[in-house]
């Protein structure tokens, strides 16, 4: 029990840096807004007196409060689930961009992420086992794939199955054309899944390497085990090896790193969301950071933060129960 | 920081790589749906997703939709082609002799959204609400039913465009009730206004506007739906447009024909608005530090530069000469003086310039850069990073100038350095833009830009609204703008131009170089009465504000 304790003392003192740091960060970056917003706007066309009004009503007033006093407010707001709002995008509030850009992140990224991780087990786990045939060819083939950087292979599937062949759309997580916004049709559903297809490709081709040259070399490693060899001896059917003895043992250390992955997956995929206008988180962390927009970064961070905490956390626990030793020892 | 700016840069590469290849190949367009003709025009004005509704026209993050389409002016400017303006929900207009008193008569029969009537009510509460008034209005009220009588604190002959074609008219029955805050704040997600079109629907990638049934100009508007899209990345709109999925939109693309090619939409036309300049730091008065405080380096440095290369290996041929005066070539030339020079040189020149620097007590140092009082013509030229038109002309001004023993060290810096120091006047050469007249006239860049009165010392931000980044200040260019300021009749006005115009040409506190491309394409097979270079009737791109209605009611989808 006191190892329980333990860590969830040491998560709430977590807790409470990452989100102080948050609430620290944003206010140590040089500029004031209201001047980036004018001069944005100003160089798209004339900015109207009332508009340059109002941007220094929003961001210009309300600083003579003590940094304490701005940090006791931030505590209470956070409290009460008010994120403030969002500049860039006014006046819609920061909790309502997140909550409309989090299915979309979560369903693809998700999605796409547990499509790799099973594919990059399976494929590895198959390799390990057949090791030292012509099937280790795959791997530096994986490999390369995982080295190519995320925007670099959405770029070439664009150019490839969306404007030489149009087989896929080019951007949109659903038929921007067609629906006007998203409803509860077959329809629509079939076009969300038929726009993901592309970006989670990319996720998937981009990612699953990793898996699978980590599984590939625990199995080989796994399948040199001395109750490997006993099991052989016993004469077990070989499939019952493959799976019960290695690939059991084998998964492990995988399945570890699959959890903080998933906790990743808030965080969307930053410049593949760009490339397809996809409306998940990684694209409005972009919105936030180039439009200082302190709010939704702070908002998106602190979500961000909760999720891998929270992650993490869950396979402290997990792992607590898996493996006594570690409770020990921590 | 470093990392993802790097990935940007990389990102960016990749994705002018992939235009060039898109260029190179060839793609077929989107097959049609078989069905009937769908007359949903579909534009880009450059709205980034989500998308989320504001149809406030006094908020920042107003959707383009609003200015134009939902909300109208008194009266209609054409920037693109000048001429008369034309009369919207204002009938006619007369100012006093000294331009204090303007009398508007405003259009009968005009109806609200809502079916309201649009009345004197309306146009007074739109002149003098808290958030809109000018700094100079004394009153505005109605003599009649139909007529405003608007009293200004000083001549506002200059300012007719931006009263007259920029004040958006809202419903007073509507806003009246607002207070300040809510009035720069409110979101209005279903605006009522006197435009050709009505707000439909809003989402998270786009959202629609639907005829107005109501509208005013009998018969228009004849497209009964406008789908304005988010799209993220430029790449992205330019394959949408390449594939014949927008049908208006206003952006730069390098290779304009290769549009058409790739089977996107036919209409192109490229309307050159925006000077592009150096900013100098011009002022050592004010606190300005480096040779560019020297007269003769700026004009040295301005025969230097061969805009010409400049031109074409920057901005791939699109931008059009500029004209020292900064008034537009072709739309402003009856306001240009006829002794200063009318456009500025399109090749370099750098033993002048050299001869330039000699005459004014500079020596060749060893180096071959000319020094005075053991001080060298070294200076840094700034651009910001990712603006690869502007990078690439940074480092052909740099080499040109060479030639004429100045050094000039091109470098990048983030929007966010480049904002500060300019702001700040903490720069010795800048790459930037003038923001272009919405009139036919140039006075706004000279106040603006130039006048003592719209700038501060070194050190000092510029207020909202100011926008002299030099420094520069000269009391004749000031006499001279506050003369045209309240100047009635063409000769006054042009006289103190003539006086700017001498002053500016040779102090030059702006170094110009170009004037911008702003392409605009656009649908012409299934859409009529586009803007084009014969009939320059607005200006054309889909981000235009006011305009951008005025282009909508016009159209019509060809049967």
């Amino acid at each position: 029990m006191r190892y329980y304790l333990r860590r969830a003392a040491f998560y709430a003192i977590t807790v409470w840096a990452a989100i102080s740091l948050n609430f620290l960060i944003p206010r140590l970056m040089p500029g004031d807004p209201a001047d980036i917003m004018l001069a944005k706007m100003a160089r798209s066309g004339e900015v109207a007196p009332g508009v340059e009004r109002t941007i220094r009503l929003l961001l210009g007033s309300d600083t003579n409060q003590t940094p304490w006093e701005q940090y006791v407010a931030y505590w209470g707001s956070l409290l009460r689930g008010d994120l403030g709002v969002s500049v860039t995008k006014f006046p819609t509030p920061v909790t309502e961009l997140i909550s409309a850009a989090l299915p979309w992140s979560i369903g693809l990224l998700g999605l796409a992420t547990v499509i790799s991780f099973v594919l990059g087990i399976a494929a590895g786990a198959w390799i390990g086992w057949r090791r030292g045939t012509w099937v280790d060819h795959i791997i530096p083939g994986s490999t390369l794939l995982q080295s190519l950087p995320y925007f670099w292979v959405a770029l070439l599937l664009v150019y490839g199955f969306a404007v030489v062949n149009p087989w896929f759309p080019r951007i949109g997580g659903y038929d921007v054309f067609t629906f006007d916004g998203p409803e509860a049709t077959a329809e629509f559903v079939g076009s969300v899944i038929y726009h993901g297809v592309l970006p989670a490709l990319t996720v998937v081709l981009s990612s699953f390497g990793g898996w699978l040259l980590g599984m590939r070399n625990m199995m080989v490693s796994t399948l040199s085990e001395d109750y490997i060899t006993t099991a052989e001896a016993k004469g077990l059917r070989r499939s019952r090896i493959l799976i019960g003895y290695a690939v059991r043992n084998a998964a492990l250390p995988s399945i570890a790193g699959f959890g903080i992955s998933l906790a990743f997956v808030v965080t969307g995929a930053i410049v593949m969301e760009q490339v397809f206008t996809y409306p998940g988180l990684g694209k409005l962390m972009i919105t936030a950071v180039q439009g200082n927009d302190f709010a939704l970064m702070q908002g998106l961070f602190l979500v961000i933060t909760l999720t891998v905490l929270a992650a993490t956390f869950l396979m402290d626990i997990v792992y607590g129960f898996v493996d006594p030793r570690t409770r020990l020892n921590g | 920081m470093t990392r993802p700016r790097a990935r940007r840069g990389m990102l960016l590469a990749a994705a002018l790589t992939t235009v060039t290849l898109l260029a190179a190949g060839c793609s077929g367009p989107a097959e049609s749906d078989e069905g009937p003709v769908d007359t949903t025009l579909n534009v880009w004005a450059g709205s980034q997703t989500p998308i989320t509704a504001n149809f406030n026209p006094y908020a920042p993050t107003v959707l383009h939709g609003a200015l134009g389409p939902v909300y109208e002016t008194l009266f209609f400017y054409n920037k693109a082609g000048g001429g008369d303006p034309v009369p919207m929900l204002g009938e006619s207009f007369a100012w006093n002799e000294d331009g204090t008193v303007l009398t508007i008569t405003i259009r009968e029969g005009v109806q609200w959204s809502d079916g309201e009537d649009f009345t004197v009510d309306d146009v007074i509460y739109s002149l003098t609400n808290e958030v809109g008034r000018s700094a100079n209005l004394v009153s505005a009220e109605a003599s009649d039913d139909t007529t405003v009588v608007v009293t200004y604190d000083s001549p506002q002959f200059t300012n007719e465009a931006a009263i007259l074609g920029g004040a958006w008219m809202l419903p007073e029955h509507v806003w009246a009730e607002k207070s300040v805050e809510e009035a720069t704040t409110w979101a209005n997600e279903a605006p009522v206004g006197t435009g050709p079109y009505t707000v439909d629907t809003v989402s998270e990638a786009s959202y629609t506007l639907v005829a107005n049934e109501n509208y005013w100009q009998e018969g228009k508007p004849a497209v009964a739906k406008v789908r304005y899209l988010g799209i993220d990345a430029n790449a992205s709109a330019e394959d949408l447009l390449k594939s014949g999925d927008l049908d208006w939109t206003g952006m730069f693309v390098p290779d304009p024909e290769g549009v058409a090619a790739a089977g996107g939409p036919t209409g192109y036309v490229n309307t050159p608005q925006d000077p592009t300049v150096l900013y100098t730091c011009a002022n050592a008065d004010l606190g300005c530090k480096g040779p560019q405080t020297d007269v003769a380096v700026r004009q040295a440095i301005n025969i230097a530069i061969d805009r010409g290369t400049i031109n074409d290996k920057a901005f791939v041929g699109l931008a059009a000469p500029i004209s020292p005066t900064y008034a537009l070539l072709g739309r402003d030339d009856q306001w240009i003086a006829p002794d200063v020079e009318k456009e500025s040189p399109q090749s370099g020149d750098p033993e002048a310039a050299a001869a330039i620097l000699e005459e004014a007590g500079y020596t060749l140092g060893a180096d071959g850069v000319y020094e005075k009082d053991g001080v060298k013509v070294e200076l840094t030229l700034t651009s910001v990073e990712g603006w690869t038109d502007y990078n690439d002309a940074a480092k052909l001004i740099a080499e040109q100038v060479a030639a004429a023993g100045i050094k000039v060290t091109a470098s990048t810096a983030t929007w966010q350095e480049f904002s500060d120091s300019r702001q700040s006047g903490n720069f010795q050469l800048i790459m930037g833009g003038i923001i272009g007249t919405a009139v036919a006239d140039p006075f706004q860049i000279y106040r603006d830009w130039f006048s003592g009165e719209y700038t501060q010392p070194v050190d000092t931000q510029l207020e909202a609204g100011e926008w002299n980044f030099t420094r520069y200040s000269n009391p004749v260019v000031d006499a001279a703008v506050a003369q045209a300021a309240a100047a009635s009749d063409e000769q006054t006005k042009m006289d103190a131009y003539a006086e700017i115009q001498h002053e500016i040409t040779r102090d030059l506190p702006y170094i110009p170089l170009v004037i911008n491309a702003t392409q605009t394409f656009y649908n012409d097979t299934e859409f009529t009465g586009w803007p084009t270079d014969e009939d320059l009737y607005a200006f054309p791109p889909s981000w235009g504000s006011v305009s951008a209605g005025f282009i909508l009611a016009n159209l019509e989808p060809v049967e």
